[in-house]
């Protein structure tokens, strides 16, 4: 079986961030990159699979974005996956693109499981993996907090608001990941050193065969007001008017 | 000459990462109850482990993470980040394991390095005795010939891992005529007959590191636990504490810059006289100082580092390190509580605990009276260099 692990390099979100003078994006002085911990997540799972015995011939992660994401194509290499494909652009691509692009991906690598990131931490737009199996008409198991393998089909469960689903789906098939899925670990010293000589392959977006036709115009960014003031309340009634006037 | 990093950028810039993600996350977080409880951590001691933080300098194939001594120097700033007695640890097993890859036999190193880099064994490193602190000549443990091995006797004051260790790396006369040619490092069962401990001592800083007494009543060393050359370990011992001087010098920086980073976030947050403090110049002018102080002694901590890594002299320059970053961890932190205030003071705010973690950086691994002697004898032999 092989895994195929799309990750993307986004702005940490628990650091202060600021927005550029345009108004509609993000100053990159004030980001700290890091792997969108959802993917992290994602390529925890593959390796898992393949260390619970799972028959994993390969992990490949892919990562669309600048050149600077091979800093965490590096990582992935490093946590355990094998190979490495770095689709550079210095343009922030929508999420139908960003599918678009996958499939073509997919075309040459035929890997048999994607699994991915329910969605990035950037712009949250919970919508790749979804957009993907459509276009491939593979089955998908989204929100996914269990994965197991056997012989040939997946039983996953997923996190709904109706409580956990439990599905089955035969391979190939999207999975996106939800929080509880796993704890991702930590890269040991002599795997960042090993990740250096496993293959890492760079190329232009514009090489991929797909034409990109933005779907998605940001227009302007705002920050939230994020302050808090405290009032004390005498009585439950009170509390509960104010929630009622404010919440 | 300016020298440079053996290693790619992006190879330091990873490992900065991981032991800083490991620091917020695993050691930061537990670095208010380690202190107050005076706990041993030995759960974060095996993860630590498993992620290659203990023998970073050790070869690969002796089981460390075969990396450089600037790579050892990241880790052990961001270790000491999150808490200064967790990176002393990794500080401690370093120094054993350089001591065990360049005069250990290979029997000796099959039989430690696995289990000490593994944290199935905790070590000490036993110098320190009630005559002999900075004057390490003046030590009386001995060991005595006998036909099969030795007969380890005296005591050894103030040794971090004391209370917990399984093995203890001990300097003893060898030969009592002799000064610093007459002294021997030997590999000591700490288990077994004759040896003893005191309690811990109850200390003012980085007080989860357990440090006490070892005492040694007729213990009897095999022949096969001699470490290095006879009667050269006063040598042996002092060759690697260049890179035990980097290390403190690394330690101290990571003390200090938390004190920078909290001392910065509370004069954000922190509103007197209807604005926050950092709007007051004096404080702005007090925040530069601590980042230019910090900065300059990790600059030097990293040419430390650089020069071992090239096989340059490096006596001067790692002492130079220790003694530059420990007075800037003992000054910043100070200042850090200044910013803070009242609660700089109170138990519960991460600066009153760095500001005791901080001075002990001053004296171990060598004072800073002793370091700047380390300076002036090199100026004097080898000039400036
Ligand atoms: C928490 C802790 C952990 C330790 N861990 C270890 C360990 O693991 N292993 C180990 O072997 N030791 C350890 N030590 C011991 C430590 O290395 C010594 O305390 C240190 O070397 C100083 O020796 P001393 O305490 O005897 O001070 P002294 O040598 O008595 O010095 C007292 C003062 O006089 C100054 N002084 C001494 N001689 C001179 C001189 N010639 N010129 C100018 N000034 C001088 C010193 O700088 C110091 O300020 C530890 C100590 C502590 C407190």
């Amino acid at each position: 079986m092989k895994i195929l692990v799309p990750v993307k390099r986004v702005a940490d979100a628990a650091q202060p961030l600021r927005i550029a003078a345009d108004g509609r994006s993000i100053d990159g002085d004030s980001v700290v990159p890091i792997i969108n911990p959802f993917d992290a997540i994602a390529l925890e799972e593959a390796v898992r699979l393949r260390e619970k015995g799972a028959d994993v011939s390969e992990i490949v992660v892919v990562s669309i974005g600048p050149a600077t994401a091979e800093k965490e194509l590096r990582g992935a290499l490093a946590v355990g996956a094998d190979r490495a494909l770095l689709l550079e652009t210095k343009k922030a691509v929508d999420p139908w693109n960003v599918s678009a692009v996958l499939q073509a991906i997919i075309a040459s690598e035929s890997p048999d499981l994607v699994i991915m990131g329910k969605q990035a931490v950037d712009d949250d737009s919970n919508q790749v993996g979804q957009f993907l199996a459509a276009r491939l008409n593979w089955p998908q198991a989204t929100f996914a907090s269990n994965v197991e393998v056997a012989e040939g089909s997946l039983s996953v469960r997923r996190e709904t608001d109706r409580g956990i689903e439990s599905t089955r789906l035969p391979l190939p098939a999207i999975v996106t990941c939800d929080l509880r899925l796993n704890e991702p670990r930590y890269a040991p010293l002599p795997a960042i050193l090993k990740a250096k000589r496993k293959p890492l392959e760079v190329r232009p977006l514009a090489e991929c065969g797909v034409t990109i036709e933005p779907r998605v115009e940001v227009v302007a960014l705002e920050p939230v007001d994020t302050s808090r003031s405290c009032v004390m309340v005498e009585s439950i009634d009170e509390l509960v008017k104010q929630l009622k006037q404010t919440a | 000459m300016l020298l440079g990093p053996k290693l790619d950028a992006d190879i330091y810039s990873s490992i900065r990462d991981l032991a800083r993600k490991f620091a917020n996350e695993v050691i930061r977080p537990r670095a208010e109850e380690l202190d107050r409880d005076e706990l041993f951590p030995i759960e974060i001691f095996t993860q630590m482990a498993e992620l290659g933080l203990f023998g970073v300098t050790v070869p690969d194939e002796l089981g460390g993470s075969g990396l450089d001594c600037l790579a050892y120097a990241i880790v052990m700033e961001e270790l000491s980040r999150g808490y200064a007695s967790v990176a002393d640890q990794c500080g401690l097993v370093e120094l054993i394991g350089t001591l065990l890859t360049k005069h250990g036999t290979p029997d000796q190193q099959q039989a430690y390095l696995p289990e000490i880099l593994g944290f199935k064994k905790k070590v000490a490193y036993g110098i320190t005795e009630a005559e002999g602190g900075s004057d390490v000549a003046g030590i009386r443990s001995t060991a005595a010939r006998t036909e099969s091995g030795w007969l380890l006797n005296g005591s050894k004051l103030w040794i971090n891992n004391a209370p917990v260790a399984d093995i203890g790396f001990v300097l003893a006369r060898t030969d009592p005529d002799q000064g610093h040619r007459g002294m021997s490092i030997f590999i000591v069962d700490l288990h077994a007959k004759g040896v003893s401990r005191s309690p811990k001592e109850h200390k003012m800083g980085q007080r989860s590191s357990q440090v006490g007494a070892l005492f040694f009543d007729d213990v009897v060393i095999p022949e096969n636990a001699l470490l290095g050359e006879l009667d050269r370990g006063f040598y042996i011992m002092m060759g690697v504490l260049e890179k035990g001087r980097l290390g403190i010098g690394s330690l101290s920086v990571g003390i200090a810059q938390a004190g920078l980073e909290a001392a910065l976030e509370y004069a954000k947050v922190r509103k007197q006289f209807g604005k926050p403090l950092a709007e007051n110049q004096g404080l702005q002018w007090m925040l530069a100082d601590m980042a230019k102080e910090i900065t300059a002694a990790r600059a030097l901590v990293q040419q430390a580092a650089l020069k071992l890594d090239h096989g340059a002299p490096a006596t001067a320059a790692s002492s130079m390190a220790k003694c530059f970053a420990s007075d800037t961890a003992v000054a910043q932190t100070a200042n850090a509580v200044q910013i803070f205030g009242g609660s700089g003071y109170i138990r519960g705010f991460e600066v009153e605990r760095l500001y005791r973690d901080a001075k002990i950086t001053q004296i171990y691994e060598g004072t800073n009276q002793i370091q700047r002697t380390i300076i002036a004898r090199d100026l004097l032999k080898n000039g400036i260099r």
